[in-house]
């Protein structure tokens, strides 16, 4: 299982690396503003729930979005440590309130990709597929937390789970940071961020 | 009059494999690792189409911006990204055909007016835009810019200005403006200034002011005439659009951003200053110097910015007492979310006009009017980009303005449009227009 993860961030490094080695247009007009500002804007305020409209909007995608994350988080962190330290048996009411929360808000979440049809039309088998491999680790991870003979089952998957995620939409994980920086970066330089003001 | 069959739907139905593969060398030319980032950060979550004032004028989904960014994307993946060769029925990779190249053609032309405000819907800040512009100038290199707009870049391109007009009447227009200037100021010294050498700024406009509404440059000349400004119009280069920005052929759009450039240069002006015009000032401050790839040896401002300053500095006197209808402000996309000009307008209009109010919601998050694009000019979607423009229309109205200004002249022209077709009833003007009714006079 350590392979596989290990593989797998390791391909996912080098799919950024390689992404980025493809080069981007120089900019030469002069900057209004700088970058980092805009990238520290980027990840901070401008992420809050009250700033971003379309979080504003969609309050229950967010909260789903916020604990699908969640609970993949914390379930990958007890996963590692009962590997790499077998002897250590972190309390699991965290893992069970992260795992059920986040098998929930998996579900909800794909239940709205297949009722919405502005998502539908949107959506490839990755987008559906990845989901339930999701829910499945979350739901295994919060099983295996009451049935520990559980486990080699769990570590399986566990592993499957490292090996796709640089094939499918699950590299986003390392690709969001990437973007958010390209984000910030491009709007701070242009001085849009941070924002002089107020607003709405 | 007569019409023959539509040349766009002509070209799409001739369509061969060797259009197709240029199509594909330019996109993969213009995908560069920002393009590719975004093709592995969409999670397709849909959540921005809330943002788009297509979308949420029509509850389309092929309006929302994430179909349009996937359009590009899926087929950037087939043809181009391992996973998308090998997978490609998993991940939703799609090779690019005929019917593909159609819905391209329709959706990012005729569903987008490039605004960016997905982008800041976007929780990852996906720059959608900036791949539906890619995917444009992938079209254009196919020959499948919609002829309409693909005319208005050749038209600029052969003529210098994108309105085809002559350097005679370009001239008599600026002597008219200039006995006008005298006429209402009394000051039979009072220039438009053309070709003067080393002024500090060479003004660049919409030729469409020049055409339709020379009181706008009436109304900037009085405003630098108030600050004591030098500046000048070249008598070759005064056109600030770049409709290359919105077909997306940097080729084309290089060149005409090159022209400002090399007049500036050849006055000898300072600074090239860029009158209100939205794309004008994203394509001349933002985008040019990377089009040409030539760093300019002056800086690039908007008329805003300068005026703010003198206003700031104590050149330039307002009254607001001046002006006392009710006005509010349109944000221009190309300015404000992608160009940075923000608050200057407002610190004119605050202190040119008594009756200031804000649209909601504004600055960044201001929709779009429905304009921009290169949809004015896409006469073949007029129908959308009326539609789309509803949102900025039920937002005038919410106002209760009387005057609606907006420091771009395509803007203007959708928000005339707006006020008739949603019958809003209010004038629409540029912020000098309104900055140079406020004007104290010298001595007063």
């Amino acid at each position: 299982m350590l392979g596989t993860a290990l593989a797998s961030a390791c391909s996912l490094v080098y799919l950024v690396w390689r992404t980025r080695s493809t080069g981007s247009r120089p900019l030469i007009s002069a900057p209004a503003g700088r970058r980092w500002p805009g990238v520290v804007h980027a990840f901070g305020r401008d992420m809050l729930p009250w700033e971003k409209e379309s979080i504003r909007l969609n309050p229950l995608t967010f909260l789903g979005g916020a604990l699908y994350h969640l609970g993949v988080f914390v379930a990958v962190i007890y996963v590692l440590l009962s590997v790499l330290l077998p002897g250590v048996h972190p309390p699991a009411v965290p893992l069970r309130l992260a795992a059920a929360a986040g098998v929930l808000a998996g579900l909800a979440l794909l239940l709205k990709r297949v009722v919405k049809p502005e998502l539908r039309i949107l959506s490839v088998p990755d987008d559906y597929g990845a989901n339930l491999m999701v829910d499945a680790f979350l739901l295994l991870a919060l099983a295996e937390s009451f049935f520990p003979r559980l486990e080699p089952v769990l570590l399986v998957w566990t592993s499957v789970l490292f090996l796709y995620a640089p094939v499918g939409k699950i590299r986003h994980c390392f690709f969001f940071f990437y973007t958010r920086i390209l984000y910030g970066s491009f709007l701070g330089r242009r001085g849009v961020f941070p924002p002089t003001s107020a607003r709405v | 009059m007569a019409s023959g069959p539509d040349p766009l739907a002509v070209r799409l139905a001739e369509l061969d494999p060797a259009a197709i593969q240029k199509i594909l060398d330019e996109l993969r030319r213009r995908f560069g690792a920002t393009e590719e980032a975004f093709a592995s950060t969409c999670v397709r979550c849909g959540l921005c189409a809330e943002a788009c004032h297509y979308y949420l004028t029509s509850q389309d989904p092929k309006d929302a911006p994430a179909h349009k960014l996937n359009l590009v994307l899926s087929v950037f993946k087939h043809h181009f990204t391992p996973g998308g060769r090998m997978l490609p029925g998993w991940l939703g990779a799609k090779p690019l055909d005929a019917a593909a190249v159609a819905e391209w053609v329709d959706s990012l032309f005729g569903r987008c007016s490039g605004c960016g405000r997905c982008t800041i819907g976007c929780t990852s800040g996906i720059d959608i835009r900036r791949v539906i512009r890619a995917a444009r100038g992938a079209l254009a290199a196919a020959d499948l810019v919609p002829p309409e707009l693909q005319s208005t870049v050749m038209t600029a391109v052969r003529t210098g200005n994108n309105m085809a007009i002559p350097k005679a009447e370009w001239l008599d227009t600026a002597a008219w403006i200039e006995e006008e200037l005298q006429g209402e100021t009394g000051d039979p010294g009072a220039r438009i200034p053309i070709d003067r050498e080393g002024a500090d700024y060479l003004y660049a406009i919409n030729p469409r002011e020049v055409k339709f509404f020379p009181l706008s440059i009436l109304a900037a000349a009085k405003v630098f005439r108030a600050m004591g400004a030098s500046w000048t119009f070249s008598s070759e280069s005064y056109d600030v659009t770049n409709y290359g920005l919105y077909s997306g052929d940097d080729g084309h759009a290089g060149l005409m951003s090159a022209r400002l450039a090399d007049s500036t240069e050849r006055l000898g002006a300072k600074t090239l200053l860029l009158g209100e015009c939205g794309h004008g000032f994203g394509a001349n401050r933002w985008e040019a110097q990377e089009w040409l790839d030539r760093r300019y040896p002056f800086p690039v401002r908007s008329v805003l910015e300068v005026a703010a300053e003198a206003l700031r500095e104590g050149k330039l006197r307002l009254d607001a007492s001046r002006y006392t209808k009710v006005v509010t402000l349109h944000d221009p996309c190309n300015l404000v979310r992608l160009g940075g000009i923000v608050e200057e307008q407002r610190l004119l209009l605050r202190a040119a006009a008594a009756n200031f109010v804000e649209m909601t919601p504004n600055r960044l998050k201001a929709y779009c009017c429905g304009g921009g694009g290169g949809q004015l000019a896409m006469t073949r979607y007029a129908d959308r980009r009326l539609r789309a423009g509803r949102l900025k229309a039920d937002q005038i109205r919410a106002t209760g303005a009387q005057t609606v200004v907006a420091p771009c002249h395509n803007c203007i022209d959708q928000l005339m449009e707006l006020n008739r077709e949603y019958k809003l009833g209010v004038e629409v003007k540029t912020v000098m227009e309104v900055v140079a009714e406020s004007l104290v006079p010298p001595g007063a």
